[in-house]
């Protein structure tokens, strides 16, 4: 086990510590200290990041990390539900921004038009409807927060396992960890890495494509079909009785009483 | 090299910054004068130079608004979530601004030995432009949900209701329209957009008729301009969802609102109208010399007016929708002709252009674009009934049931 692993593994575990005291349970006990943990586990991993590019660059990305992960724990660890859909709205623009340092211009603005200009406020606006203040108990409570703190552990530790090997490739036999100047005049560099972009996803990737289309739009189907799956489509002859007893104000000519 | 960027991009952002700030406190008095002559009244022309009788038509109202919201006190009521209620216009008001770092004014070449030219424009070489400019629109609803939601105030949570629907539903046609021109355009970049309608000199109004009534009314909607501004319907809902706000943070969100309507109007020019094109006027190279590149700049500001004064004439002409006439409006009528005109488009570059060269090409993509408009337009008229009824459906047709009731007694 090389030396950055020493310090990443404890970190790695103490953070799911702390997440698993940050998650909504019965008592607020805990919280605090689960916090500081967190806290402590993020600047653990920090400090173990490889320097890629200029003081700049490196800078923005601390920045832009920090403010999504932060965003995330708060996004899943808050009680009022709508207080976590905008900070999930905020992890998500973070992870916009992170796309947009690494040149991957597409991805950043896609993923702000799709989730949180469309998905995220459709759940705001559900959420806003159903349970406005969180007062509900499920609403308070994470469910299953043990086993969900050991998946984060575990795909965490996978994640930092892999790339700790890779760090330590790069120790042993020195290459640089980034892309050369001709992959980056191919990919991201290009002037027109948009078109790049399209021709790779209709061509290579046409029947991914395609059945993600199909996909959706059976979805889409499926929606309409639970919709109108409560009323008849047609004004049948037998209405049900209780449409007719209720009261109509918009009527423009008064009923006579029977 | 890098600081130089850097300062570049800084002076870009206070120009446009200042720019917007202005125009957007002058637009309002532009549109409270426009109003008034509408309305055959006389509207704001009193205030002029503080102390002294000098009236300037006017012009000191912006500023005397603006010193009056700075001044006011700041008051958040006590029944509202603080943060949110701080928070949404913040978010309006960022989102609305950072929009306009894509909008391109053309690129100037200084004549100085060893400068690169100039593009006008706060973000050069961003290839998704268009894509980024909706994605950050898509953002403003941010604004209205959280601030309806935090003001704790029925009517101001309808308000967020209704816009919240709203600009979702027409975001769908404002897409539609955008694609037809990037379809017809090859590129998502905002500065090749204009310069392909420059090299043609036919600008996209001319072949895509339908595909900017779409992108028009979508736009109207965005904006949440008259005919579509059931946010905030005073009427019905006070003042929709800023009821509960005041002083700067009521500023915020109504210059966000203002600021949105002069994107929309940059939007429908340059993606519709040529930018800052004009035959015989402005050339048609990408660079220009400093001369011709603030003509251009003036060109692409006059087109932005005539588009803003057609915006506050809208205003007085039509009256509001009904919130159901709104939506069967997005959904049943606009996102079809959005899909009738690309589709039509489509089919055009993919089977109809080859065969074409030169002038023919561009007549017979017109003529086609206008047929294809008048077409879908009967159809439309033909299949949607004039005035639909919003009565509570009762079991069998309310029609049937009051036949009956008249013919019983």
């Amino acid at each position: 086990m090389n030396q950055s692993l020493q310090t990443i593994v404890p970190a790695v575990l103490l953070g799911a510590l702390g997440m698993w005291l940050l998650l909504p349970r019965p008592s607020l006990r805990g919280r605090m200290a689960g916090g500081a943990a967190a806290a402590a586990a993020l600047g653990l991993i920090a400090s173990r990041l490889p320097m890629i590019g200029g003081m700049t660059v490196q800078g923005l990305f601390y920045v832009i990390a920090g403010v999504t992960i932060v965003s995330a724990a708060a996004a899943v660890s808050l009680r009022n539900p709508v207080y976590c859909a905008v900070w999930f709205a905020m992890t998500l623009l973070g992870t916009a921004g992170l796309f947009l340092l690494q040149g991957a211009q597409f991805l950043a603005v896609a993923t702000v038009v799709v989730y949180a200009g469309a998905i995220l406020v459709t759940f705001l606006f559900v959420l806003m409807l159903a349970e406005p203040s969180g007062r509900a108990v499920y609403d308070r409570l994470s469910w299953e927060g043990l086993l969900s703190a050991v998946a984060g552990v575990v795909l965490i530790g996978i994640l930092t396992a892999s790339i700790g090997s890779m760090m330590a490739e790069e120790a042993a036999a020195p290459r640089s960890l980034a892309p050369s100047e001709a992959e980056l005049a191919a990919g991201v560099l290009n002037e027109r890495h948009v078109a790049a972009l399209g021709r790779e996803m209709f061509g290579p990737h046409l029947i991914a494509v395609q059945v993600g289309g199909v996909l959706l739009l059976a979805a889409l189907i499926g929606a309409a079909a639970i919709v109108a799956g409560g009323r008849p489509t047609q004004p049948s002859s037998s209405p049900p009785a209780s449409n007719m007893k209720e009261p109509s104000a918009n009527r423009t000519r008064p009923i006579t009483p029977e | 090299m890098s600081m130089w960027i850097l300062l570049e991009a800084l002076i870009k952002i206070f120009v446009i910054i200042g720019g917007l700030m202005t125009a957007a406190a002058y637009l309002v008095l532009l549109e409270r004068r426009v109003a008034a002559w509408i309305q055959d009244r006389r509207g704001p022309n009193r205030v002029g130079i503080p102390l002294t009788n000098i009236r300037i038509f006017g012009l000191g109202q912006p500023i005397a608004d603006g010193v009056k919201f700075i001044f006011k006190e700041e008051f958040i009521p006590g029944h509202v979530n603080r943060w949110l209620y701080v928070l949404a216009p913040s978010a309006m008001f960022v989102a609305a601004i950072v929009l306009f770092a894509a909008v391109p004014f053309g690129a100037v070449d200084l004549g100085i030995e060893g400068w690169e030219p100039i593009a006008l424009v706060v973000m050069p070489g961003l290839d998704v432009g268009i894509v980024y400019i909706f994605a950050v629109g898509s953002i403003a609803v941010y604004g209205v949900v959280l601030g309806s939601w935090a003001s704790n105030n029925k009517y101001a949570f309808f308000g967020g209701m209704r816009s919240a629907a709203q600009l979702i539903s027409y975001e769908i046609p404002l897409g539609l329209g955008i694609l037809g021109v990037v379809l017809a355009s090859g590129s998502l970049r905002l500065d090749e957009i204009v310069q392909s309608q420059a090299e043609t000199g036919v600008w996209n109004v001319f072949t895509q008729p339908l595909g900017f009534l779409v992108f028009l009314v979508a736009a109207f909607a965005e904006a949440g301009r008259l005919p579509f501004d059931l946010a905030e319907t005073e009427q019905e809902l006070v003042g929709g969802y800023h009821t509960e706000y005041s002083g700067i943070k009521l500023m915020m969100f109504l210059v966000a609102e203002y600021l949105h309507m002069v994107a929309a109007s940059f939007l429908i020019v340059l993606l519709f109208f040529g930018g800052w094109h004009f035959w015989g006027l402005t050339g048609s190279e990408p660079v220009a010399g400093i001369g011709v590149a603030l003509l251009r700049v003036v060109v692409l500001l006059a087109k932005f007016m005539l588009v803003v004064l057609f915006f506050m004439v809208a205003r007085w002409s039509w009256p509001r929708f009904r919130f159901d006439q709104l939506m069967s409006l997005a959904w049943k009528v606009m996102l079809p002709l959005g899909l009738v005109n690309l589709v039509g488009l489509a089919f055009w570059i993919e089977y109809g252009r080859p065969r074409f060269s030169g002038a023919n090409e561009w007549i017979v993509m017109a003529i086609g674009g206008w047929v294809l408009l008048v077409a879908s337009w009967l159809v439309t008229t033909l299949l949607v009934p004039a005035a639909s009824d919003n009565r509570p459906r009762l079991g069998p047709a309310a029609a049937d049931l009051d036949t009956k009731e008249a013919a019983s007694p």
